[in-house]
């Protein structure tokens, strides 16, 4: 048995010690744990928002505008030229839709759909469901569209797809660059904005096709006469898209956004894929994921989901151009790496840093 | 898997295989706007208890993701191997969930960050890839922190448990958002109990390494908790002279809205029985039963649907 005096020691050396830490962390609480520099929780990539159709107007023949807004007094993130909202809805769906809005109103996001009949459904719901004082949960924004920096645009819209290019021109003619726009569509009806385009642009700039007046857009006349060097912006039906990069200008950079839905499954191209770890190449066959084609080379490679939203089977992009399919990354991410399970190669090859 | 203790045990883990289920992670998503700071009303302690959880749910989880991936090559069991899929998408969405409620604490004037930044230092580096010869050294600090996972798995079985049958959240007029983040969690951790235990013991299943590894994981527990709710306590903004004191946890205990100590302490003598399974508590039954009403989880099965 310790005698009195052990006792009385320890205890007094206890108590002692226990003021010393009180005191110590009286000054700084959350002493002694040392903090990471660079703290990686609480920034998630992506937060859910609930905001309300706080307006639904129809712009043209078959397009509505929704203006979609946060609880009273709050502030929206801000987004950029490009920038695109996922729309999470009534049915579960999740949508993607460019911002047609002015950036600098951090009181709403605004976007515009036109309603495809034979499509997926998405628009019908926005159309028939979305309507005022409804609540809608949104992801985002997310830009895989930016807008660089360039002396000169060149603009090219069809139908719907003026919707990322509208903020687009405002922002350029902000910048005081020299811009065109090429606006084409069915009818004069069916295309929305064509007022407020005009207003923008003035005389000189715009060009606007319609089908029934003009035909279809000579592809090989959009460019007659464009500075060198411009940063060339499409976004439309497939066909315009293609007729474009077939007729770009040497020197010019072409931008293109895709109405792709998110998971696309037909119409996959297959490609290759190198592993330069492993020294060794595979080829994704069209109507099989990277992640597949990968494990039979590597049968341990980790993954989950195999829908591209966990992120596990994210990988390091050496080079080549990805099409991202994911809902996960963010556009920083994007930059130099992609989900295996659901991205794609955008040209026929990729380079894994696998 | 050890064969040396069945040699002298006859009592060995048997799993319960009517607790068995097929793992598949659910693309859930929270909006917090409505979500009051003090989401069960006029209980700030309880509230930030509970909180606690987003401190440290989103490093940790994070952190179980890391080391399974590497764990993967190891595992010479197709079934396991698929539980073990599974569970890394399951804890890689409730990572993102928890993180997502951060931003949210921080708009109402309680910011999480001198907290969250030790935690992700704590699983970031103290038990992070250390730098360790390849081989022996290297092994042995996976097989350590498996055995760290499937410890620290018991108590979020316990929890999802035990949140899926607090029934005094509901008559108290707790948040729904947060009931259902809470509840989507615990039920998915009731899902997929067993696999880390199993992982553990097709991989290693050393008893001296399950005790020690539940020592310090528990105490790892008590530690962050009692420190993140008084952090909380001390930093709402809207309280005055915020403390905590484990008289006020024994208090909510017994009033239901928080775990209460008699049953955690109960729960320590069942870890480190020889016999335990983790398939011997809780019910798979009833977490799938939450999972097939809960307003995230059905959310995301028609977001799946939608997307095909």
């Amino acid at each position: 048995m310790p005698g009195f005096r052990t006792v009385l020691a320890v205890t007094g050396a206890a108590l002692l010690v226990r003021r010393a830490v009180r005191r110590r962390m009286g000054h700084a609480p959350l002493w002694p744990m040392p903090a990471l520099d660079t703290p990686i929780s609480g920034r998630p990539r992506g937060r859910a928002q609930l905001l309300t159709v706080a307006g639904r107007t129809v712009v043209a023949d078959g397009v509505v505008r929704l203006r979609l807004e946060p609880r009273a007094g709050a502030e929206l993130p801000p987004w950029e030229p490009g920038a695109h909202l996922d729309l999470v809805l009534p049915s579960g769906a999740v949508r993607q839709y460019s911002l047609c809005g002015d950036p600098a109103d951090r009181s709403a996001y605004t976007v515009a759909t036109r309603l495809i009949e034979d499509g997926r459904g998405g628009s019908r719901e926005v159309h028939e469901q979305l309507a005022e004082g409804t609540g809608i949960e949104v992801r985002g924004p997310r830009n895989r569209f930016p807008l660089v920096s360039s002396h000169a645009y060149v603009f090219v819209a069809g139908g719907i797809g003026i919707t990322p290019i509208l903020p687009m021109l405002r922002a350029a003619q902000a910048a005081g660059a020299e811009w065109r726009l090429v606006y084409a569509g069915r009818t004069r009806a069916s295309m929305p904005f064509l007022d407020e385009v005009e207003r923008i642009g003035g005389a000189g700039r715009v060009t606007v096709l319609a089908e029934d007046e003009t035909g279809r857009p000579d592809p090989a006349a959009l460019f007659d006469g464009i500075p060198p060097a411009a940063a060339v912006y499409c976004c439309g039906p497939e066909g315009l898209m293609d007729a474009v990069a077939a007729a770009l200008p040497t020197g010019s950079t072409l931008h293109l956004e895709r109405f792709t839905p998110a998971a696309a499954t037909e119409g996959n191209a297959p490609f290759e894929l190198e592993l330069r770890r492993s020294r060794t190449t595979v080829t994704v066959a069209a109507d099989e994921t990277a992640l597949t084609a990968v494990r039979r080379e590597l049968p341990d490679i980790a993954y989950s989901c195999a829908q591209g939203f966990c992120g596990t089977c994210q990988q390091r992009v050496v080079a080549g151009e990805v099409e991202h399919r994911d809902e996960l990354l963010t556009d920083e991410e994007r930059r130099d790496s992609m989900l295996i399970c659901v991205s794609r190669a955008r040209g026929g090859k990729l380079t894994l840093d696998l | 898997m050890s064969n040396t203790q069945q040699a002298w045990s006859a009592r060995v883990p048997e799993p319960l295989a009517s607790e068995r289920v097929e793992l598949k992670a659910r693309k859930v998503s929270f909006a917090w706007e409505e979500t009051p700071l003090h989401w069960i009303p006029d209980d700030p302690f309880a509230t930030h208890t509970i909180n606690v959880l987003h401190l440290l749910l989103p490093a940790g989880e994070r952190w179980f993701v890391h080391v399974y991936k590497q764990i993967l090559p190891y595992i010479k069991d197709e079934q396991l191997r698929a539980d073990v899929i599974g569970f890394i998408g399951q804890e890689a969405m409730h990572s993102q969930a928890h993180d997502e409620v951060l931003p949210h604490l921080r708009e109402q004037g309680l910011d999480p960050t001198p907290y969250t930044a030790q935690v992700d230092w704590f699983f970031e580096k103290l038990l992070g890839d250390r730098t360790l010869p390849p081989g022996k050294a290297r092994k042995w600090w996976l097989l350590e922190r498996i055995a760290l996972i499937a410890a620290i798995e018991h108590y979020t079985a316990f929890l999802g448990d035990w949140v899926l049958n607090a029934e005094e959240l509901d008559r108290r007029g707790a948040d729904p958002t947060m009931l259902d983040l809470l509840r989507w969690h615990g039920a998915e951790e009731v899902e997929h109990r067993s696999v880390a235990f199993e992982l553990f013991m097709h991989l290693d299943g050393s008893y001296k390494r399950r005790v020690r590894t539940w020592g310090l994981a528990f105490t790892a527990l008590v530690f962050l908790w009692q420190r993140g709710t008084r952090f909380f306590m001390e930093n709402d903004p809207t309280l005055d002279d915020g403390r905590a004191s484990f008289k006020e946890f024994f208090d909510r205990g017994r009033q239901g809205v928080l775990p209460t100590a008699g049953a955690m302490a109960r729960s320590i003598p069942r870890y480190l029985a020889r016999a335990y399974h983790p398939s011997q508590e809780g019910s798979t039954e009833q977490a799938v039963a939450y999972l097939a009403s809960s307003p995230a989880a059905l959310a995301a099965e028609a977001r799946e649907k939608g997307a095909a």
